[in-house]
């Protein structure tokens, strides 16, 4: 299904990625010995083997590929851990996009790399959608024929998109330079925030808003990240190349480009350029100018000191994501968040939760994706936590499901602390105590 | 926002550096370019292979980092070291007096000060019969190896065991970490038991590859020893090293539990603060994915590492620098002196480093700081040849001990 007409420019092969990043390679394991994919099952040789090492045999006209390396979930430790800066995963993602699906698989990969059209065209469709997601028999069935993991958490759209609730901020046009452009924030949502959960968009605008910074909504769409991981390059690259002619302007104008969906945001910084290759000065100014909510507040926010934060009695496990962690700049909401009074939080010793994007609703990754996050399931049981807080949204869905606890973005809890409204209370099991 | 502490690199010295400074009240900020190579390491503190320290430590060069901390330093430096590990979960066992023998994968002995309790249980001064368990499954150790080794080297009493792996345990791929993990669930553990115990009859004391256990590698060492009810020892590998991983895995969550911040991934460039007339270090300049980040401390700890871990760059000028700060290091100008031909004999890069004061701070010639408040740790330090020494863990140790004492003043 991701048959694109030749001669098609954004059907470019990746040749970014040159065979001499192998030799970088010491094959000293470090990761291997990090990834949580190869910790989960044998299936997988781990990243080393189908990476580095499995790309010395590729050539452009024979991809020469174990199938082994279809189990890698994408989640980008093997790069981050690398201490000799190899492209492990970038490697193995771009291999990956030459591997053969079987139709089904692929008429599935087309459909679930499409968030923003599935939104768009079962927004009218909504109490269907509902019951069509929540009938077992009809999963079932999606299983079966699609191959569409029965237990595998979708999520809800929502009645009215973000732009739609905030159409107040939305703007074609960055602001005029100078002062104009002082204080202004660019708000990358995605298409997730925008059409699955637009109450983490409202409440970062209103908490950026309360900070004396003035939001705006450039045009944008879908990051393209789920079509990446599924093997369509070309469509990524459309969404992409829409993406940076938008956000460049405000880029140039030094406005910074803040994100709540960690995943997107990475796509911003570093997919487009290092998987998709598209070099250039718009890809650089968008890259150099996103920034994580809880990065940018490290920069723009007044020092915690002088923050309102009022107690919040709770238990929280607090994951970061491994595309968080993939950013490489550390933890930074977990300031914030050890700042909150009466606020216990533990720190998730999980380098991911196994869902990696779309990777976890496969109905043949499924049982491997779950077995990733089992030892993050079981310290949030451990730990009796109210709330797990994690910044990616699949991240959220999937450990809510596999838990039973209920998942927010971390913002929600700052933003609970700072008083500021939000459309979506802290549940109220979570404050008994 | 500014931390009290920037540590730069997340090995034994950093991992070390950054929890003491912790342990003193500081905020403390890793950042590091990769994951620290622990898991190459066979998990002991080597700090002086030929013996006690106090016996050597006065002979040392000046500029040697063992001769600043002094036996009394290394000494303290390995005791905070015992409470932070014991801290974590993984009890060491310390031998001051005199070292520990303990065999090696290539049936050679390895001195060393202090090991877990796993690797500890081996040693080779304990008198009666060894077994060594064959495991056909695992591709990188021979019992016949270790065996035929120790006995050459005069260690009477070593026989070898066939231990075919179940296939609970042996999965489809028999790695070391594989199976350690496995032999975390106790189910794997029976299954494990009930295949060995009639192989085991007449065996007390058995050695194996490190593969028992890898999140609680005590609570497995003394399950399996009471079901077997044999003593059981531990043999390191190749990497990934369990006894290595297993330590790099354990301060780093103490790390994360006692709230230090790791920013792993990025290289970093060291910046002057533009304030100071060149005497302050503002912290350092990571690329992460997106660009260029500041993070800023009041300061800074290099435990970058040596040769091998990117702690310092050679150039064809024959000018050698400290790969985050661009310091000069004490090297000699012309490169043919970097190496000997033959590998065996010692190597001159071996001993480039930073010179440090007796706070850590490097110095340059002349024996001024570069920078206030700029501290040094473990292998980019200059004046040892930690391999031939068998001094690696117990300098990154004493230099991380004193780095955090010459920060906290």
């Amino acid at each position: 299904m991701t048959s694109i007409s030749s001669g098609d420019p954004f059907d470019a092969p990746a040749t970014h990625l040159s065979f001499f990043e192998s030799d970088l390679c010491v094959k000293c394991n470090i990761c291997t010995a990090a990834c949580p994919v190869a910790a989960a099952t044998d299936l997988f040789p781990g990243p080393k083997a189908v990476g580095p090492q499995a790309a010395r045999f590729r050539q452009p006209d024979h991809p020469a590929l174990d199938p082994g390396i279809g189990w890698c979930s994408g989640c980008g430790v093997c790069s981050r851990v690398c201490p000799h800066q190899v492209p492990v995963a970038e490697m193995n993602i771009v291999a990956k996009a030459e591997t053969r699906v079987s139709p089904r698989e692929a008429l599935r990969d087309w459909v679930i790399s499409r968030p923003e059209e599935v939104a768009r065209w079962g927004r009218p469709l909504r109490p269907l959608l509902r019951w069509l997601f929540e009938s077992a028999m009809l999963r079932r069935v999606a299983e079966a024929w699609l191959g569409l993991a029965r237990a595998a958490p979708l999520p809800e759209v929502a009645p009215l998109p973000l732009r739609a609730l905030r159409a107040d901020l939305v703007r074609t046009e960055p602001p005029g330079a100078g002062p104009d452009s002082h204080g202004c924030v660019a708000y990358f949502h995605g298409c997730s925030t925008n059409d699955y959960e637009p109450w983490v968009g409202k409440v970062a605008i209103r908490l950026l808003e309360s900070l004396g910074l003035r939001v705006e909504l450039p045009p944008q769409r879908c990051c393209g990240l789920p079509l990446q991981s599924n093997r369509d390059f070309a469509g990524a690259r459309r969404r992409a190349g829409d993406n940076l002619a938008s956000l460049h302007r405000w880029a140039e104008r030094g406005i910074p480009i803040v994100g709540t969906s960690t995943s997107c945001t990475l796509a911003l910084k570093h997919e487009y350029r290092a998987i998709l290759g598209l070099t250039g000065p718009a890809a650089d100014a968008v890259a150099e100018n996103t920034y994580d909510l809880f990065e940018a507040l490290e920069l723009v926010a007044p020092p915690l000191e002088h923050w309102n934060l009022s107690p919040l009695p709770l238990r929280v496990l607090y994951h970061p994501p491994c595309q968080l962690l993939a950013h490489r700049i550390g933890t930074p909401a977990l300031r914030f968040l050890h700042a909150i009074p009466a606020l216990e939080v533990t720190v998730s010793e999980s380098e991911c939760c196994g869902v990696a994007g779309t990777y976890g609703l496969k109905s043949e990754r499924y049982q491997v994706a779950r077995q990733v996050g089992e030892q993050l399931f079981a310290q949030a049981r451990q730990a009796e936590a109210d709330l797990v807080l994690t910044d990616s949204e699949t991240c959220r869905w999937w450990i809510e499901r596999h838990t039973g606890i209920p998942a927010r973005h971390p913002i929600e809890i700052l933003a609970a602390s700072l008083g500021v409204d939000s459309d979506r209370p802290l549940p109220r099991s979570a404050r008994k105590r | 926002m500014s931390d009290s502490v920037i540590v730069v690199g997340a090995g034994l010295a950093g991992l070390t550096a950054a929890l003491l400074a912790r342990s003193r009240g500081l905020e403390v900020r890793i950042i590091a370019e990769g994951r620290g190579s622990l898991s190459l390491s066979h998990g002991c503190v080597d700090v002086w292979r030929d013996g006690p320290l106090s016996g050597a430590a006065g002979d040392l060069s000046p500029h040697h980092p063992l001769r600043r901390a002094g036996s009394a330093g290394m000494q303290a430096a390995l005791d905070e070291f015992l409470t932070l590990i014991h801290a974590a979960g993984l009890p060491y066992h310390a031998a001051t007096a005199s070292p520990l023998r303990l065999p090696t994968a290539t049936g050679s002995i390895h001195q060393t000060t202090a090991a877990p309790f796993s690797l500890a249980n081996g040693s080779l001064d304990e008198t009666g019969p060894i077994h060594i368990g064959r495991i056909p499954e695992i591709r990188d150790f021979s019992a016949g190896l270790v065996a035929s080794g120790l006995r050459s080297r005069g260690v009477a009493n070593v026989a070898v065991v066939d231990l075919p792996l179940p296939p609970a345990a042996a999965g489809r791929d028999a790695s070391p970490q594989r199976i350690a993990s496995r032999l975390d669930r106790p189910s794997v553990r029976e299954a494990l038991c009930r295949d060995w115990a009639p192989r085991l009859r007449g065996v007390r004391r058995l050695g194996l590859p490190a593969l028992l256990g890898l999140a609680q590698p005590a609570a497995v060492l003394a399950d399996l020893e009471a079901r077997l009810g044999i003593s059981l020892f531990e043999i390191p590998t190749l990497p990934p090293s369990l006894p290595g991983l297993r330590l790099e895995q354990s301060l780093r969550r103490l790390c994360t539990a006692r709230g230090i911040q790791i920013v792993e991934g990025p290289s970093v460039r060291g910046e002057v603060d533009g304030r100071s007339a060149g005497r302050r270090a503002s912290g350092v300049v990571a690329a992460t994915a997106g660009g260029p980040r500041r993070f800023l401390a009041d300061s800074i700890v290099l435990a970058t590492g040596g040769a091998l871990n990117g702690g310092w760059l050679g150039f064809a000028s024959g000018e050698v620098q400290d790969s985050v700060f661009g310091l000069p290091l004490d090297a000699p100008a012309d490169r043919e002196q970097w190496v000997t031909i033959d590998p065996f004999e010692p190597q001159a890069f071996a001993r480039f480093g930073l010179r440090v004061d007796s706070r850590q701070r490097p110095i340059d010639p002349r024996g001024r700081v570069y920078f206030e408040n700029l501290f040094a740790a473990g292998g980019i330090l200059a004046g040892a040849d930690r391999t031939r020494e068998g001094s690696r863990q117990g300098i990154d140790l004493a230099s991380a001990y004193l780095a955090a004492r010459g920060i906290a003043g």
